[in-house]
């Protein structure tokens, strides 16, 4: 299997801090890479500079063979990139399949075509009996579940998941599990940041976490349990008692 | 597969919004109505508001495009309306095109207008967009008002008042009023069309959140040119029309904040971001503001333009979302927006 997408020595800084460092990793097409980190370790700012919303300082980003560093959020999702928002970002003015159909616009020219990918879509995520509601009356929950809906009806070969299970009940974060892990089976490649750790853990065919920046460890999510430099980076130094 | 829901939903359900790009009875009616008026002939000083009713209408529509529809609220769309007047004019006086191909020429030129204006103003937002479209609009101004070689200066410009087809001069108002109730109705075409299609569905997107539009493959700064171009367009046929309806061109009326205001506000009274919206502002405010001209007019100076505010008041504090918004709740469904 070739890489579909990656990066090397990426960094970001914000003025004189910087939120990603020299930062290198590949995802291979059909795997389900989970990225993993404590808060403010950068997940987000490397998110962004994979969807193009923000240009790196230094390092660069190979998509399908192609060098895309710099390019613009509408050049990524354009070649097959797909991003949720950790924060929805839901077009408000819009009915729920509408919010839907823009995104199914980006392969689909007609009206009536988007509109058919939408409700497929939203049928997917459990969305279906709101279709026809306004987008600002959902609750944080279900626009959590409307961003995956909208990256998945751009028909991406790539999707960026930004912790899209907060919010949900046990039982729906176990239906959404299981829906996550068919996707790579469909030709979708997942990058997933997630807070609810037993989710990815069960899923993700291999993990990376970073933390300050900087990338501390890779490897299976078994390994990274037990792994010194991430227990670290979550629980802090071990403390020696006497 | 697909994720079952759990007790997530609120309870009794959600409102449903309804569906863009229909027809609907009421729209067919008031079309019929308009005809209607044109065919019957009214009194010669009526027809005149009925003409400004129709016009103002378009170019309300036309406004609504990037004010409503992109969320790019203008107050320089007078700047468009001049060039598109003086662009037929100048063709037509100076040139001998007539106004029938010089309109097109028109619209072209403000549509370039329009996507410089976007383009400039690509990273502003909110009031800073604002203020630099009313700005624009006074460089537009100012420079037409002293090119006097092209745009006769102060002194504007005249169209001979001989009738004639070819030259787009007619002697009965009610040509007129069926030439400005066809602009009308076609700007209202292109809004329909555009509600319903990828491009108008792109500038929605643009209006609501632009960083998630970008993310669904949406170029802003393209959209937002391509609105301001389209809206830009539009108003110009409508200044070329109102040239060859008022013969006599005035760069200090034509491109002017009150009027810029009044493409803007005709919209926000009928319902910003509907089709219907801008027709009905239009249909009450255009007639409202020329009868209380003359009838108050001469009895007590402003008297008429208290009266006006006091109605536009009215309008903005119990229809905050416009009359398309109220016409919506009495058949009961949910406004657009």
């Amino acid at each position: 299997m070739s890489a579909l997408l990656e990066v090397r020595h990426l960094s970001r800084s914000f003025r004189t801090v910087p939120a990603v460092n020299d930062v290198s990793f590949a995802v291979r097409e059909g795997e389900l890479l989970g990225l993993m980190g404590p808060n403010g370790a950068g997940k987000s700012t490397l998110f962004n500079l994979i969807a193009g919303v923000l240009p790196p300082s230094a390092g660069e980003i190979i998509y399908d063979g192609k060098t895309v560093t710099g390019w613009k959020a509408h050049d990524m999702a354009r070649v097959g990139i797909a991003r949720t928002f950790q924060i929805p970002k839901p077009y408000r003015q819009l009915s729920v399949i509408e919010n839907v159909m823009l995104s199914a616009f980006l392969r689909e020219k007609s009206t009536a075509g988007a509109r058919r990918v939408a409700a497929t879509t939203l049928e997917e995520v459990g969305l279906g009996e709101f279709a026809e509601s306004p987008a600002s009356a959902l609750t944080v929950g279900l626009l959590k579940r409307l961003e995956v809906a909208r990256a998945l009806a751009m028909r991406p070969k790539l999707v960026l998941f930004d912790e899209i299970m907060a919010g949900l009940t046990p039982t729906e974060v176990g239906a959404m599990t299981s829906f996550v892990a068919q996707l790579p089976a469909r030709g979708i490649t997942v990058i997933w940041v997630e807070h609810v750790l037993y989710a990815i853990m069960k899923t993700a065919t291999r993990m990376i976490v970073i933390n300050r920046g900087k990338q501390i460890a890779e490897g299976t999510p078994a390994a990274m349990a037990r792994d010194p430099a991430v227990v670290k980076a979550y629980l802090g130094e071990e403390i020696a008692i006497a | 597969m697909s994720i079952i829901l759990d007790a997530n939903a609120p309870k009794g359900g959600i409102p449903k919004l309804p569906q863009r790009g229909q027809v609907s009875w009421f729209e067919i009616i008031l079309l019929l109505a308009c005809i209607g008026v044109v065919a019957s002939g009214v009194a010669h000083g009526l027809m005149d508001v009925i003409v400004l009713s129709f016009l103002f209408a378009g170019l309300a529509l036309a406004w609504n495009i990037a004010g409503g529809y992109a969320g790019l609220i203008s107050f320089g769309h007078s700047a468009f309306f001049g060039v598109g007047a003086f662009t037929s004019t100048i063709l037509l006086t100076r040139h001998d095109l007539s106004p029938w191909i010089g309109i097109w020429i028109g619209a072209l030129i403000a549509a370039a207008f329009g996507s410089i204006l976007a383009i400039i103003c690509a990273r502003l937002r909110g009031p800073f967009f604002i203020l630099s479209t009313l700005a624009f609009a006074e460089v537009v101004r100012i420079i037409a008002l002293n090119w006097a070689s092209l745009t006769g200066g102060p002194e504007g410009l005249s169209i001979p008042p001989t009738s004639s087809l070819a030259d787009m001069v007619f002697a009965s108002k009610s040509v007129y009023a069926a030439l400005m109730l066809g602009y009308l109705v076609v700007v209202y075409g292109i809004t329909k069309g555009l509600e319903a299609s990828r491009f108008g569905y792109y500038l929605f997107a643009i209006r609501d959140n632009e960083d998630a539009a970008a993310a669904a493959g949406v170029n802003p700064l393209a959209g937002r040119a391509a609105a301001m171009a389209l809206s830009a367009a539009l108003t110009g046929i409508g200044g070329s029309l109102f040239a060859q309806y008022f013969l006599y061109l005035d760069p200090t009326y034509l491109i002017s904040p009150e009027l810029s205001f009044q493409f803007a506000l005709l919209p926000a009274v009928g319902g910003l971001g509907t089709a219907i919206g801008p027709v009905l502002g239009s249909f009450l405010i255009t007639p409202l503001s020329e009868l209380l001209r003359s009838y108050f007019g001469s009895a007590a100076a402003g008297l008429h333009l208290v009266i006006y505010s006091l109605g536009l008041l009215g309008v903005m504090l119990y229809f905050p979302s416009g009359l398309a918004g109220a016409l919506n709740k009495l058949t009961r469904r949910r406004p657009f927006s």
